[in-house]
């Protein structure tokens, strides 16, 4: 693609997004997420093949039926509150209409099928973009409106959305459709929280993007989309395989690494406001997440998968440029520590 | 409490900055002199903790899991170097990484005051462990024992971490050193038997308890030998110290709640010293003892009496010493004939009979012989057993005798008879064999002379 024009749809993509978290009308914020859509759709298309004019149609289709579907609550709440300023949503109607309108925007269940086909039919790049930047504006409505939100329809879609998520992705070898099913899961923990504490929300958002701009930077390094190819990561560079254990040890969850730190805020949030259940439920089924998870560094830098003999002596054409590596795997692992500094999110 | 933990965390960039021909005598030099520095918290006074800052604290009962845990690394570093001789050195240098990985993990979860940080840290050593079980591993089979392992575990300490908070929630602190001032009885109410289930069922599946326990042998057996002597000497303690510090707060439903899973360990330890009767796999023979002597150590726990205390307390040590050392004389067997089968290589007294003197001394304090440790640690749980329910003497007895049984079966059947005439070209012992099986009895009777240090903070 022209740079020029690649740079041009890139900024859309990001003014829109940046309308949408700005704004206090809401006409803007649709504005917003309509500019951030159409903006997107040539940025997937990047290869020109059918299967990535599928993922656009179907990415296309859901987000503008997600879009219409938060008009129509915009509208009523219009009617109700008469002012287009975003404070709470004054309808309850409103509000549920609103709630499932972002979720289909972020892919929460039941409104999750779009994601791994979506995230399957487009490149590595594209994938990281749709599964990082996008989540940023539907994300920053919900916190917005947060007070108003009914919390039952809340709550059933995250703890369903962390079950599709863990149980999603046991059966997948591709590696984008394995990072959607975890996307689908992190969103699930992200919304769980959002009426209690919406600063947590923040910060399981900040942590899992830098997790996830980690993993698919280590996937675009060495070009790999199957758990197969992901695999010759130790002929090729075996630092990688090292560092792709840990980051995938960090989005599993498991302490010391900084993957923990939101879940385990978020379990306090919920047990200091007495639900007990839910934590205990949520945090078994991210197990699910963690099986999938092990079973990559298993065939990745635990062992030596089998390859045929000329894999062994790979030629790499050329290095591919690592963007801002380290310091992505510094933070997606070694920030535990500083849990006490979550005070600035406040 | 950081001259312990930052030289352990240094010996990490020792390992990478070595030199290829000095990383093996840096670091078990160095280990071994920060076992030494270690060995100063032992001198404990009575009942009461030092509290070395708001973070850490050493008290009669983590101090000689402590110096247990210090004194076991430069013993696994010894351990590990024939079977990673041939190995490229970035490698060497990883696992060793692992290793003092774990260690600084393993002293600061010793050490922890706040019951939170406890479990990160708890938590936090399963990472190094499966890696080395996965990576260094000898079959194939390792892959499942990793998977068995870190999700036994995580499933039993998720709701660990819910309860804690709770816990926090109600009381204000998780500090240990003021719970220990602060404790009220907790009501009974069916939520408050769940906090009990959740609280315990971490430290159940870490010990483990009989039922829960299928994680152990595939993951002893599959481990390398410095895997096998770290799991088999202080992750299975981690359980132990967890439950002796966590049924403070959880009183009095114990009285009542600890009944299945005293009938478990009661029954468990009888089978799985049974099972030890008709093994073949010798690691696999070593690993079920070590259920078996464990669930002891949960019968200890459970009857929470002063006696039953100091026996869990001992038994723990001297189990984690016996263990490991029983781990290593199986993998001097493994490293000549790489197999694992117990009549394959007999009757090694005639080829190798220094090593048939350890061989004696370890199935000796296996079994319990006084005036080992292993014996006051026993005598001291069947006897507050035998006063908490009379019955238990029938079943103890039984799996004292069992034990002996078992012991001696795998020191008859390894050392005397006549060797297999396969096995005439086995390399002789090596010095460095020798030192560590030294390094793990001498403790070991040593301690028998004052065991007063390793009864803990009931005495």
């Amino acid at each position: 693609m022209n740079p020029l024009i690649f740079t041009t749809i890139l900024m859309t993509v990001l003014l829109g997004t940046m309308i949408v978290m700005m704004s206090s009308h809401w006409l803007m914020i649709w504005i917003g997420f309509e500019m951030n859509l159409l903006a997107i759709i040539p940025i997937l298309m990047k290869k020109y093949n059918p299967r990535t004019m599928e993922a656009s149609t179907k990415y296309f289709l859901t987000q503008a039926t997600a879009s219409m579907l938060l008009m129509m609550a915009i509208i009523i709440n219009l009617m109700h509150s008469g002012q287009w300023t975003i404070t709470k949503v004054f309808n309850p109607t409103a509000s549920i209409i609103m709630t499932s309108a972002l979720a289909m925007k972020l892919g929460l269940t039941p409104f999750h099928f779009w994601v791994p086909e979506v995230t399957q039919g487009i490149s590595l790049t594209s994938g990281l973009i749709l599964l990082t930047w996008q989540k940023l504006a539907p994300m920053s409505i919900l916190y917005q409106i947060s007070p108003s939100i009914n919390l039952n329809i809340l709550l059933t879609m995250a703890v369903l959305s962390i079950l599709v998520g863990g149980w999603g992705g046991l059966n997948q070898t591709q590696l984008r459709k394995i990072m959607a099913y975890s996307s689908i899961a992190h969103m699930g923990w992200m919304t769980a929280v959002l009426v209690y504490s919406p600063t947590l929300t923040m910060l399981n958002m900040l942590i899992y993007i830098m997790m996830t701009l980690t993993m698919f930077m280590l996937f675009i390094q060495s070009s790999s989309t199957t758990t197969l190819s992901l695999s010759h990561t130790w002929n090729k560079t075996p630092l990688t395989t090292t560092l792709i254990l840990i980051t995938l040890l960090s989005m599993g969850g498991l302490p010391p690494l900084s993957g923990f730190m939101p879940k385990w805020m978020i379990i306090q949030e919920l047990t200091k406001n007495s639900s007990i259940i839910l934590p205990t439920l949520m945090a078994i089924m991210a197990l699910l997440n963690l099986y999938f998870y092990m079973r990559l560094t298993y065939s990745t830098s635990l062992t030596m998968f089998p390859s045929t003999n000329n894999m062994k002596m790979k030629w790499q054409f050329e290095t591919k440029q690592i963007t801002l590596l380290p310091p992505l795997i510094v933070m997606s692992s070694l920030l535990l520590p500083l849990t006490p500094m979550l005070s600035i999110l406040d | 409490m950081l001259k312990i933990i930052i030289p352990t965390i240094m010996l990490m960039p020792l390992t990478w900055l070595s030199k290829k021909n000095m990383i093996w005598i840096n670091t078990t030099t160095y280990s071994l002199l920060i076992s030494l520095i270690s060995l100063s918290l032992l001198n404990q006074p009575s009942n009461n903790s030092l509290n070395f800052s708001l973070m850490f604290f050493s008290d009669p009962l983590s101090a000689p899991l402590l110096v247990l845990t210090t004194w076991l690394l430069p013993l696994m570093l010894m351990a590990s170097q024939h079977h990673l001789s041939k190995e490229p050195l970035i490698r060497k240098k990883l696992y060793i990484t692992m290793l003092t990985m774990l260690q600084t993990f393993l002293i600061m979860t010793f050490t922890a005051t706040e019951l939170i940080s406890f479990y990160i840290l708890f938590e936090a050593t399963l990472v190094p462990t499966l890696i080395i079980i996965t990576r260094w591993g000898n079959q194939t089979e390792r892959l499942n024992a990793g998977l068995y392992f870190l999700f036994y575990t995580l499933m039993g300490s998720l709701p660990l971490l819910v309860a804690l908070i709770s816990i926090q929630n109600l009381t204000g602190s998780l500090n240990f050193l003021l719970i220990q001032y602060w404790n009220q009885a907790l009501p009974d109410s069916w939520s408050n038997i769940f906090l009990w289930l959740a609280c315990m069922m971490a430290f159940m599946v870490k010990m483990p308890l009989y039922g829960l326990h299928l994680w152990l042998p595939k993951a002893h057996v599959e481990a390398p030998i410095a895997g096998s002597m770290v799991l088999a000497a202080i992750l299975l303690k981690l359980g132990g110290y967890g439950m002796l510090r966590i049924t403070t707060m959880l009183n009095p439903q114990t009285s009542f709640m600890a009944y299945p899973f005293l009938m478990l360990s009661l029954w468990g330890m009888i089978m799985t010293s049974s099972i030890c009767l008709r093994q073949t796999d010798l690691k696999s023979l070593i690993a079920y003892s070590s259920v078996s002597h464990m669930a002891l150590v949960i019968v200890a726990v459970l009857i929470q009496t002063p006696w039953s205390y100091m026996g869990a307390t001992a038994l723990m040590i001297a189990h984690g010493l016996t263990s490991s050392m029983l781990f290593c004389l199986a993998n001097s067997n493994y490293e000549r004939t790489h197999s694992r089968t117990m009549i394959l290589a007999r009757g090694l007294q005639t080829l190798l009979p220094l090593m048939a003197a350890w061989w004696l001394l370890a199935s000796l304090t296996n079994l319990a012989l006084p005036p080992s440790i292993n014996l006051i640690g026993e005598l001291f749980v069947v006897m507050s057993s035998f006063s908490w329910s009379n019955i238990t003497i029938i079943l103890m007895g039984a799996n004292i005798t069992i034990t002996a049984l078992y012991s001696l079966y795998m020191l008859i059947t390894t050392q005397r008879g006549k060797y297999t005439h396969h096995i005439n070209s086995i390399k002789p012992s090596f010095t460095r064999e020798n030192a560590l099986m030294a390094l793990h009895m001498t403790p070991l009777l040593l301690l028998s002379l004052n065991p007063k240090i390793i009864l803990g903070f009931t005495y």
